[in-house]
């Protein structure tokens, strides 16, 4: 990069300037909300918000402790973990079986499956659905029918079918069962794409709002989403009348973040190898 | 991965000479399609079974213990009554701003990131931005509520330090749907742009080289290389866009309230409200049919325009 031009030196300046901006907008508000759920009572008094911290307290979290947010984080915990696990026994299973270019029907199936992404037949019939397999107020409603995500799939049977078919051929005659082969060869070489997948579908269960209050009426089983939403839109909820202030609210939404601030390093490595995985088509 | 081309060439045509009769690679696929069958029924419970379900709309299911088929009544009281012309209406405008307003901005960030000099400024930029991608909606509903809030949010503090009165930004329609547009780029418009920066850096260097011989400057190089190889991916995104313009729901599910109805009701939560709270479960699911139809109707245009005009079928 020699010989710039004046005019090049100025937009790559603005630019610069723009960049900084959209992070700004993006990154300043969540700042916000960390820096203020660590800050006690006082220092937020009157304004409700502190972007520089100025007195730091973990008192806000231990007051979620003792409160009756904690049994809807741990009701988060339990569906999202067992729905995760279920979404993979599913999307792994199905994957490699769709994997098998040799298999008849092949094609037929991956077109059955693909038409779902773009014909749906919306909230209504699919609350009908759920509710006629008695799954109204189980964890069930929340685990089974949304174990697969087709995109997931899709993503999974591609890389399971660029493992080079003479590995598997071998232990077939070895007389491995395909069960077999799942677990001991395929899991192996797929760990790259297993832990995209995983990720993926760990932050959309953690995620889930509309089917936890379409299909979970008995509030004790509410996940942390629902009594997230009643304490900062409506002034009751299930677990307290009384208005919070501004930083144990914050503190709250730190919790039901929680998982994502975490787990989005991972997600960051993961996230454009499988966009680029997504975009071959096969 | 790493494939042995030679290898797997060699496999291919050793499969090919396997192809048989279908009999026998059905026998020799047998614990194959076994696997396959937990997913197939699963697909047609959850995808295929709604389906069937949406013949409830011909019926008064839901109202009274005993269902009758009623042919098009519910269609006719849907297509008379103003609620569902006003959800029509909200639902119409609020996808035509975010295709406005959120469509293009992915790819100009995009293009303006990848000419950023410093490499970790861009590295820091691209960490950033699709931060909010993965939040729920509740989560980001929730920013915006706090962020917005007339007694102690930072945007009417900044507005009372210059001398303007509070904003009940939440509870004014007039700018209830601006809100909803504006949380859903703040959301989404990392995520869009990380998808052009990845087909982007896919781009053959070469191109550039050459085009650099030929003297071509930054401008020159963005128009009739950089946007070129994104045409498949802007009419892929774009077509996924089309596909969910009649369904925003989640978004709206959370964020609107009683003072805002007016504006923020669209064609799911009117269903919802219809089939869940009132229980009139056949017209609720009249409104999710005629929903589902014109959907799939605008992807099906969509490709075809697509198929026309860059000469890819994105189905």
């Amino acid at each position: 990069m020699y010989n710039k031009t004046i005019g090049r030196k100025t937009f790559e300046f603005l630019n610069g300037i723009f960049i900084l901006l959209v992070s700004a907008v993006i990154v300043v508000p969540l700042l916000m909300i960390i820096v203020t759920s660590l800050s006690p009572d006082e220092v937020i008094a009157g304004k409700g918000f502190v972007l520089i911290p100025t007195a730091i307290t973990f008192s806000n979290y231990a007051a979620i402790l003792n409160s009756g947010y904690m049994p809807s984080f741990y009701n988060s915990i339990i569906v999202t973990v067992s729905a995760t696990a279920f979404s993979m026994a599913m999307t792994l299973v199905m994957g490699y079986a769709l994997a098998h270019k040799a298999l008849p029907g092949r094609t037929a199936v991956i077109r059955f499956v693909i038409a779902t992404m773009m014909l749906d037949a919306g909230i209504i019939p699919f609350y009908m659905v759920v509710r006629s397999m008695g799954m109204i107020d189980s964890y069930a409603s929340l685990i089974i029918p949304s174990a697969i995500s087709t995109y997931n799939l899709i993503l999974m049977k591609n890389y399971i079918g660029s493992i080079p078919d003479s590995l598997l051929e071998s232990a077939r005659i070895d007389g491995c069962t395909e069960l077999a082969i799942l677990w001991k060869i395929v899991i192996p070489v797929s760990i790259p794409i297993i832990a995209a997948v995983t990720l993926f579908y760990t932050v959309a269960h953690w995620n889930t709002y509309y089917q936890v209050v379409m299909f979970i009426n008995d509030s004790r089983k509410y996940t942390l989403q629902v009594l997230l939403r009643q304490l900062i839109f409506q002034s009751e909820s299930a677990v307290s009348s009384v208005s919070a202030m501004n930083n144990f609210k914050m503190a709250v939404m730190i919790m039901t973040m929680l998982p994502v601030l975490i787990l989005y390093p991972f997600i960051q490595k993961y996230f454009i190898s499988g966009i680029m995985l997504g975009s071959i088509k096969g | 991965m790493k494939i042995n081309s030679n290898e797997a060439q060699a496999l291919q045509a050793f499969n090919i000479q396997k192809k048989s009769s279908l009999g026998s690679r059905l026998t020799r696929n047998k614990a194959i399609l076994l696997l396959l069958v937990p997913g197939i029924i699963w697909y047609l419970l959850f995808k295929y079974l709604p389906m069937l379900f949406a013949g409830v709309a011909f019926t008064d299911y839901g109202l009274k213990a005993d269902v009758h088929f009623i042919g098009l009544e519910n269609f006719q009281q849907l297509f008379s009554s103003p609620g569902f012309w006003g959800a029509l209406r909200n639902t119409l405008l609020l996808s035509g701003y975010n295709l406005i307003f959120y469509f293009p901005l992915p790819i100009i960030l995009a293009l303006c990131m990848n000419e950023l000099g410093h490499v970790y400024m861009k590295r820091i930029a691209q960490f950033i931005v699709y931060i909010p991608h993965f939040f729920s909606w509740v989560v980001v509903g929730s920013v915006f509520v706090l962020v917005l809030s007339p007694s102690d949010g930072v945007v009417n503090h900044i507005i009372q330090s210059l001398g303007g009165d509070p904003i009940y930004f939440m509870a004014a329609p007039e700018w209830f749907r601006k809100i909803l547009v504006g949380s859903y780029v703040w959301r989404d418009v990392g995520y869009g742009t990380i998808i052009y920066i990845a087909t982007i850096a896919t781009i053959d260097v070469e191109l550039y080289d050459a085009a650099t011989v030929d003297g071509a400057g930054h401008w020159g190089k963005l128009w009739s290389i950089t946007l070129p190889c994104l045409k498949g991916t802007i009419a892929t995104v774009l077509l996924l866009t089309v596909a969910r313009i009649l369904k925003i729901f989640e978004q709206v599910l959370v964020m609107t309230n009683d003072n805002v109805l007016s504006v923020s009701e669209v064609l799911d939560t009117y269903a919802y409200t219809e089939g869940l709270l009132n229980s009139n479960i056949g017209y609720a699911t009249a409104i999710s049919l005629f929903t589902a139809l014109v959907s799939t109707l605008l992807v099906i245009g969509c490709n075809v325009l697509s198929k026309r005009f860059l000469d890819e079928s994105i189905l």
